[in-house]
């Protein structure tokens, strides 16, 4: 699985290399966790308006102050300024849908001006930001005791078995909403086809409000743990790339594709980063994606999208 | 006065840049957020055929283009088939991995500490002229059949394709085109700024040219200028607000897009013939 080790290490010293491996595969799925609530959060407005929504990137971004700033000044205790930051998101991402999507919907303009305007929103967030509070990096407050966890042979940080937890446990209960309750299950029939269920009686516009108050959401759960891991600065909402980068390899119409995507990517990023560095680490990647669209277009599990009439 | 020049040089600089978007996004409707790895490709072939192999500038330039060409070409033949918004994902990813290969290649390239001493050899009059042609020639190919069967692959490329157009094709030539035309423009920004980093052109600044573009009036050479013009050389003028130039530039943006959806221009374009009075009403 991996030859530079086998090849490289003399015999005897194999298991303390395979437990670093571990370790750095550990790390990395975590991150990969982060990854795919953020592909999620991306795919789900995907699937609703069929278009690719970069202010995502700016929603993450205001959590991640919004959660800097309520841990340092506010309540410097974990759960609690998560749910607030979560909350926040949520609603941040509604007044998105409001403000800067729903006139051009409602106008019947081309798609693309949403594009447009997501792509713009996005840029206001992060030059907003680099304008009032600099380019500087801004840490969390330590919310825990940095210890490690011995599994085995492994230690592995105690924030990153926290993040890969509550990515679990948010991933599990998007998937109860969207399969179980009503209000999901309207949010998919939106995403098959969005005139049909505003003609069975679904109101639409209340549905893809909803679709943005879940991404907000999940935007909300991102920046905090982004934030918590990394630090703040304008430049956070790139971050948001690695989550489209996952959505792409998944499919991305495919909400578990973009999920299974994040984890792949997180892991194969953090071996290939302790193997051959961070820079030749983003060209291999994106190297990876080309030859991957030029084999299978639609991604790992995405539809292939026909166009009709 | 220097100042003054300057800032018009980097203005049209931009000018350019903004014309090989319009190009893509307001004539055929294809989004790239990669303009910015042409730029840089543009930019570093140059320099480095003349710092380092000692070429000739006009032999420089000319490599840039046919570099800049080549390269829109092999990254065209997979992802121009893909739908509107992949593509625009993987142009995305195209321009990071450009500054990435730029960050790595440090042999060749300087990597983060970019190249510098360059000699400025490109002035203000060759930038016009530059222009002066670009522009000429893209108002003349949305006017003529290729740019008719361009603007109706944007509006629907299936209806488009059912009429005979050869969508993949079309598509192709104007990604083509568009590259040289951007890689020729970074090709100067190099021999006017003197000084190139990975980092000049990030998907910021390529998204800008998506934006300008749709705010002038996604129909409307004319208003891809104007507004191109305003942006860049208001933000050299307000030196002091230069942190707010781009947040004002996102608020307008967003005014303009909802309250006025077919941009500033609409499809308004600006024609001699009108003003001299010869000839039909312009098209």
């Amino acid at each position: 699985m991996f030859p530079a080790f086998s090849h490289v290490d003399p015999p005897g010293s194999g298991r303390v290399e395979m437990s670093t491996v571990l370790q750095q595969l550990f790390n990395g799925i975590s991150i990969g966790g982060v990854y795919a609530l953020e592909a999620v959060g991306f795919g789900i407005i995907f699937n609703i308006l069929k278009f690719s929504n970069f202010s995502h990137g700016g929603v993450v971004a205001i959590c991640a102050y919004f959660g800097f700033f309520i841990s340092k000044y506010f309540y410097q205790n974990f759960v609690v300024t998560l749910v607030i930051t979560t909350v926040v998101g949520g609603f941040i991402g509604v007044i998105v849908e409001k403000l800067i999507f729903r006139p051009i919907r409602l106008k019947g303009a081309p798609l693309t001006l949403l594009l447009v305007n997501s792509i713009t929103a996005a840029m206001l967030v992060q030059q907003f930001f680099a304008a009032t509070l600099g380019d500087d990096y801004y840490p969390y407050p330590p919310m825990m005791k940095q210890t490690g966890l011995n599994f085995w042979t492994v230690t592995v940080s105690k924030t990153y078995v926290l993040m890969f937890a509550i990515t679990a446990a948010v991933l599990i209960l998007l998937t109860y909403i969207l399969k179980k309750t009503k209000i999901g299950i309207a949010l998919r029939a939106a995403s098959t086809d969005i005139r049909t269920p505003s003609l069975m009686g679904i109101d639409i516009d209340f549905v893809i409000s909803f679709a943005f108050f879940i991404a907000g959401v999940l935007g909300g759960i991102t920046g905090y743990l982004l934030g918590m891991t990394y630090s703040v600065d304008p430049f956070i909402g790139s971050q948001i790339l690695k989550g489209i980068i996952a959505a792409i390899i998944g499919g991305i119409g495919s909400l578990g594709g973009g999920c299974i995507a994040g984890l792949l990517l997180g892991g194969v990023e953090s071996l290939l980063i302790a193997e051959i560095g961070a820079s030749l680490t983003q060209i291999v990647i994106y190297a990876a994606i080309f030859v991957l669209l030029l084999i299978r277009p639609e991604g790992i599990a995405g539809k292939r999208m026909i166009a009709k009439a | 006065m220097a100042f003054y020049l300057k800032v018009l040089e980097i203005t049209c600089l931009q000018t350019i840049f903004v014309l090989g978007a319009y190009l893509m996004t307001g004539l055929t409707g294809l989004f790239s957020l990669g303009q910015g790895g042409f730029v840089l490709i543009g930019a570093y072939t140059a320099a480095i055929a003349y710092l380092k192999f000692h070429l000739a500038f006009p032999v420089a330039i000319a490599l840039a283009v046919l570099v800049g060409s080549v390269i829109g070409f092999l990254i065209g033949i997979p992802t121009l088939r893909l739908h509107r918004d992949y593509f625009l994902l993987v142009t995305f990813g195209f321009g990071e991995m450009v500054r990435a290969a730029l960050l790595h290649l440090a042999q060749l390239t300087g990597g983060a500490l970019g190249i510098a001493g360059i000699p400025q050899l490109v002035g203000l009059p060759m930038i016009l002229i530059s222009i002066a042609v670009i522009t000429f020639f893209i108002a003349n190919l949305k006017r003529s059949r290729f740019g008719r069967n361009c603007i109706a692959i944007r509006d629907d490329e299936l209806a488009a394709s059912l009429m005979g157009i050869h969508v993949y094709g079309y598509k192709m030539k104007v990604f083509i085109l568009s590259s040289a035309i951007t890689s020729y423009g970074g090709a100067l920004y190099a021999f006017v700024i003197m000084f190139i980093e990975p980092n000049l052109f990030n998907w910021l600044e390529s998204a800008k040219l998506i934006v300008i573009t749709f705010v002038g009036g996604i129909n409307s050479i004319t208003g891809a200028i104007i507004s191109s013009i305003i942006y860049y050389s208001f933000g050299e003028f307000f030196r002091f607000i230069d942190v707010w130039r781009d947040v004002l530039l996102a608020l307008s943006v967003l005014l303009v897009t909802i309250f006025r959806s077919q941009g500033i221009f609409g499809s308004w374009e600006f024609s001699p013939r009108r003003i001299f009075g010869r000839g039909t009403k312009a098209t």
